[in-house]
């Protein structure tokens, strides 16, 4: 194990902590000491970095989207706390914590407070399957893809327990429309990554980037596969146009109406976890992960340690600034009419794009001379 | 699911104001709306009637909070017609360029909320930007933002200041502009089309049979405008068009209201023109002395009748940005309002909730509320 490995990297730190205590630990702990705990701890290392970075990351986008949004509409967004607002999010956070937590009288207890957990938790869940770089991630699966995709549609379950718990009309019309919203765009977010599986030929997802090193970025022969996915994905993270769920104009905040203080933190950042886990899966799968092409500015950075990670996180603000574009620009649309764009466009139009994957697989990708 | 009653307010993101719409849903279908008004009745009317002539102009400020304007000039159209004061024709000019420039901050707000209601995010910020370069233009010459106490019986309390009309053309010139860019902003969006067309469809016979006005009625086809009909103040001499849209559902009012803001921008501009020409007084030079004097001290009020002034009704109407709004004022020989009765358009056009908003889906209402423009300072007076 070395230490450019995100498992690397966690038990360089466990050994250098353990070797730095063995010698002032009293004698009778030595035993506990060993190599199992060593191990433990460099687990224990690998799954808090996953942790913070999803949690800073996430507090990151959500200055992000209130910078950009700002300048969306002509104003400056967050801008006192920190430098440029940057700690805005955490004094938010801080506010939030320190709220008492109160649940409705009528609401169910157990899925009340469930929800809000299992729906952070279960977001969380995925980061660990994300690679972030060339063995920067702790959970290396073969089918790491489809195991992500399938943590990732957990949320609504846990949404509607929420929307149902809470007792409130609104909470439950939002509830229902995220399971409306399930329908919709589950069926063509698969067939387009259908598409690219077939492409690459493996569920693994450092294997899929290893595929679009050799190919060049799948935006390029599965265009349409990347518009499919990305209007699944605004779906699936429930955004403008898709916040069915939370439309705040006629629900008031959806189905987490009832949910104040830490609760609604919870749910807010797990909003920003899964926004951040879409646009992750969005550069992973068609925008050549943490590879550039290079040029004559990137070759130059390349070299640096890490830079994998830089340009997988450039890419992934990118994505998630076009994200937040699409809401300034964008009117949220009605539960029937995500239900058309959905069956009536985007499954003919992922379907198409499966074909044109199988083509390409069969006559060969690139067709011409790899261009970069 | 079956049916249940939800209600959308007092305090709602739909409702822009205190009031309550109860809706009865099944699933995400509308099927039964009764509107719930009265949570901002401050008993203005009666509140007039303890109040010098003058001094009511403050309270039609509050009236609505949006268009204070609009109700200055309408409540003093009527005591004037009441007290026999003519007014001149500068300040008829000034009357009416206030009157198009609230009527486009009022539009503009609308527009702000509007787009907000059907989730249109950076939009908002645009129309309440422009609003506010307007309300800058009305501190200039009023002094105040919103509640501006700037129209007196007989005219105006002031005139516009040295410079004010050039800096008026150049945001007129400038809003003109921004205008197009809205309506391109919307009108070539494909999701903002789908949510706006044939939604809350509330056709001719029915906006007539409800009394509904305004922007509504003329988004059905009927082209009626009091500024053209029954015009008054410096209408007559004024040139513009009746913007009138046929779709009858809340595309039509979009494109009715920001036809209009056109046409504002328009009349403005030939109020301006006619400023520069000509300068005169601004205010009536015969006025009753006591419609200016301060009231009698809280508790003290008391209906003062003085012997050997004239006694006379006055009655008004006029196109405000939300419809027609009509005002009625008895003078019995008193230093204040015998009575005091506002027609308000925003109430009638909620009242008819029930026939533009069964039928359509949950997700609509926001739409359809945010098209009707409410104010509900107005219509609970």
């Amino acid at each position: 194990m070395t230490a450019d490995t995100l498992i690397g990297f966690a038990f360089w730190i466990s050994a250098f902590m353990f070797n730095t205590l063995r010698p002032i630990v009293p004698a009778p702990f030595l035993p506990l000491m060993g190599a199992p705990a060593e191990t433990a701890t460099a687990y224990l290392i690998a799954g808090t970095m996953v942790f913070l970075t999803a949690l800073i990351n996430a507090i990151m986008l959500i200055w992000w989207e209130r910078k950009l949004l700002g300048r969306f509409m002509d104003r400056r967004g967050a801008m006192h706390v920190g430098y440029a607002g940057l700690l805005q999010n955490l004094a938010d956070g801080l506010k939030l914590f320190r709220k008492q937590p109160l649940r409705p009288r009528e609401a169910d207890k157990l899925g009340y407070f469930l929800a809000p957990a299992a729906y952070l938790a279960t977001s969380l869940m995925i980061v660990g399957f994300l690679p972030v770089s060339t063995g920067w991630v702790p959970g290396v699966a073969p089918l790491s893809l489809l195991m992500a995709l399938a943590l990732f549609s957990f949320a609504p379950f846990f949404i509607f327990i929420g929307a149902w718990a809470s007792n409130n009309k609104y909470s439950l019309i939002g509830g229902m429309r995220t399971a409306a919203q399930l329908v919709a765009y589950e069926v063509p977010l698969l067939f387009a990554v259908v598409s690219v599986v077939l492409l690459a030929g493996t569920f693994d997802l450092t294997g899929i980037v290893d595929a679009q090193i050799r190919f060049g970025w799948f935006a390029l022969p599965l265009a349409l596969g990347l518009i499919v996915f990305f209007v699944a994905m605004l779906a699936e993270v429930e955004r403008i146009p898709f916040d069915l769920p939370e439309a705040e104009a006629e629900l008031v905040e959806g189905w987490n109406t009832e949910y104040g203080g830490m609760l609604f933190a919870m749910t807010t950042l797990a909003d920003y976890v899964r926004g951040l886990i879409g646009s992750y899966l969005i550069v992973l799968l068609f925008l050549g992960g943490w590879w550039v092409p290079a040029g004559p500015f990137t070759g130059a950075l390349n070299g640096f340690p890490l830079a994998g990670i830089f340009w997988f996180q450039l890419k992934v603000y990118v994505v998630f600034a076009v994200f937040v574009w699409v809401r300034a620009g964008l009117p949220r649309v009605r539960t029937d009419q995500l239900l058309q764009i959905g069956w009536k466009r985007m499954i003919p139009i992922s379907l198409a794009n499966v074909f044109l994957a199988a083509a390409f697989v069969v006559v060969g990708w690139p067709p011409f001379p790899k261009l970069f | 699911m079956s049916e249940m009653w939800v209600n959308m307010g007092p305090q709602h993101p739909m409702t822009h104001g205190l009031w309550n719409l109860r809706v009865k849903v099944d699933g995400e279908l509308v099927t039964d709306a009764v509107p719930e008004l009265g949570y901002l009745h401050r008993g203005i009317e009666k509140i007039c009637e303890y109040r010098r002539y003058n001094e009511v102009v403050t309270l039609m400020d509050r009236t609505c909070y949006v268009a204070g304007l609009a109700w200055e000039q309408l409540y003093l159209m009527a005591s004037e017609q009441a007290l026999g004061v003519e007014v001149p024709e500068r300040a008829e000019y000034i009357r009416v360029m206030c009157q198009e420039l609230q009527r486009l901050a009022s539009h503009l707000m609308w527009f702000a909320a509007f787009v907000m209601d059907v989730g249109l995010m950076a939009p908002f910020g645009y129309g309440m930007r422009d609003r506010d370069v307007i309300l800058d233009l009305f501190q200039s010459f009023t002094g105040a933002r919103m509640t501006y106490e700037y129209m007196r019986v007989g005219g105006v309390r002031n005139d516009v200041p040295v410079g004010f009309t050039d800096r008026c053309r150049k945001v007129m010139g400038w809003l003109e502009q921004r205008i197009k860019d809205y309506e391109d902003l919307c009108d070539r969006s494909d999701i903002f089309l789908k949510r706006c067309i044939d939604v809350g469809v509330l056709k001719a016979q029915d906006c007539i049979r409800n009394g509904i006005t305004g922007p509504m009625l003329r988004s059905a086809g009927v082209a009626r405008d009091l500024r053209r009909d029954r015009p008054y103040s410096a209408y007559p001499e004024l040139d513009f068009q009746v913007a009138v849209h046929d779709a009858a559902d809340v595309y039509g009012r979009y494109r009715v209201r920001m036809e209009e803001m056109r046409q504002s921008i328009f009349i403005v501009r030939q109020t301006l023109d006619h400023l520069d020409r000509k300068p005169g007084r601004v205010i009536a030079e015969k006025v009753p002395r006591f419609v200016g004097t301060p009231s009698p001290p809280p508790g003290q009020e008391s209906y003062i009748v003085r012997r050997g002034y004239p006694k006379g009704v006055g009655f008004s109407a006029m196109e405000e940005p939300h419809g027609e709004a009509l005002a009625y004022v008895v003078n019995e020989g008193g230093e204040q309002p015998y009575r005091v009765k506002f027609r308000s358009p925003v109430m009638v056009n909620i009242c008819a909730v029930r026939d533009y908003l069964v039928g359509y889906r949950v997700s609509d209402i926001p739409a359809i509320m945010g098209s009707i423009d409410v104010c509900v300072g107005e219509s609970d007076r």
